[in-house]
């Protein structure tokens, strides 16, 4: 459900803002990065910020397959930090995470046609 | 060594029926308990559909366990015993002890650093301006 979402969010080739420096934004909320431009486009881009670091998640599941699920794409890949907003410690978590699932046939390694 | 803990997952043929299942787990816990292992906990998740198809079946009975033990030859005795078994699909084994240890590590350490914030932030507005006076005289 989410999936389809959040890669809207940021299309890959949003370049500066796309991604933000701190990955812990535990404290932060959501920070709005004011417009860039006071010209014809002005995108008001909230700052993403870790699901896994706001539930304080010590230990990333890999059983649980609806967790994981929307990390991946349709087709089955891994969606990168820049979309998502995880930090680099969850992410590393997460990736290992998905493809223990993937093994053992709870997530798919590519979509099936 | 110390005590590893292993998750123990494989997945049956849907077609198999209970008691062969339960046959199974059985043979799985003498062959643990041979080598030495320990079975903690028995799930059946039961039948569930898999993410892909294997042996060109969508659906599998799932059977998830976890397991202790000293040293890694039990994982290598289980490992073969579900490859050579047949209503057996797929398995897989994880040690996880490591994780969980430093999921201990995380937890005690916010634990610590919560217990620790309060003391800090009690103080504070029972005594605001002499913490102020003293600071700005040190910086004199």
């Amino acid at each position: 459900m989410s999936e389809g979402h959040v890669p809207q969010q940021a299309p890959p080739g949003s370049g500066p803002g796309g991604g933000p420096s701190g990955p812990r934004p535990q404290g932060g909320g959501s920070r709005a990065g004011g417009p860039a431009k006071r010209g014809k486009r002005s995108f008001v881009r909230k700052k993403k910020v870790c699901r896994f670091c706001v539930d304080r998640v010590d230990f990333i599941d890999y059983k649980k397959a609806e967790i994981l699920a929307p990390f991946i794409q349709e087709r089955g890949k891994i969606l990168p930090r820049r979309m998502t907003g995880t930090c680099s410690r969850h992410q590393r978590w997460l990736t290992v995470a998905i493809k223990r699932a993937q093994n053992i046939a709870l997530l798919p390694f590519a979509a099936e046609l | 060594m110390e005590e590893r803990q292993y998750d123990l997952i494989f997945i049956c043929r849907p077609d198999t029926l209970e008691p062969d299942i339960d046959k199974i787990i059985a043979t799985v816990e003498h062959a643990a308990a041979d080598k030495g292992g320990k079975i903690e906990s028995v799930n059946k998740w039961g039948r569930k559909r898999m993410a892909y198809r294997v042996q060109k079946l969508r659906e599998g009975y799932y059977v998830y366990m976890v397991l202790k033990s000293t040293h890694g030859e039990v994982i290598k005795e289980l490992e073969r015993r579900l490859k050579v078994s047949d209503p057996v699909m797929k398995y897989l084994t994880v040690r996880v002890d490591e994780e969980l240890k430093r999921q201990e590590k995380f937890k005690r350490h916010r634990e610590r650093r919560a217990a620790r914030r309060p003391r800090k932030v009690a103080p504070a507005p029972a005594s605001p301006a002499p913490a102020g006076g003293e600071q700005t005289a040190t910086a004199v």
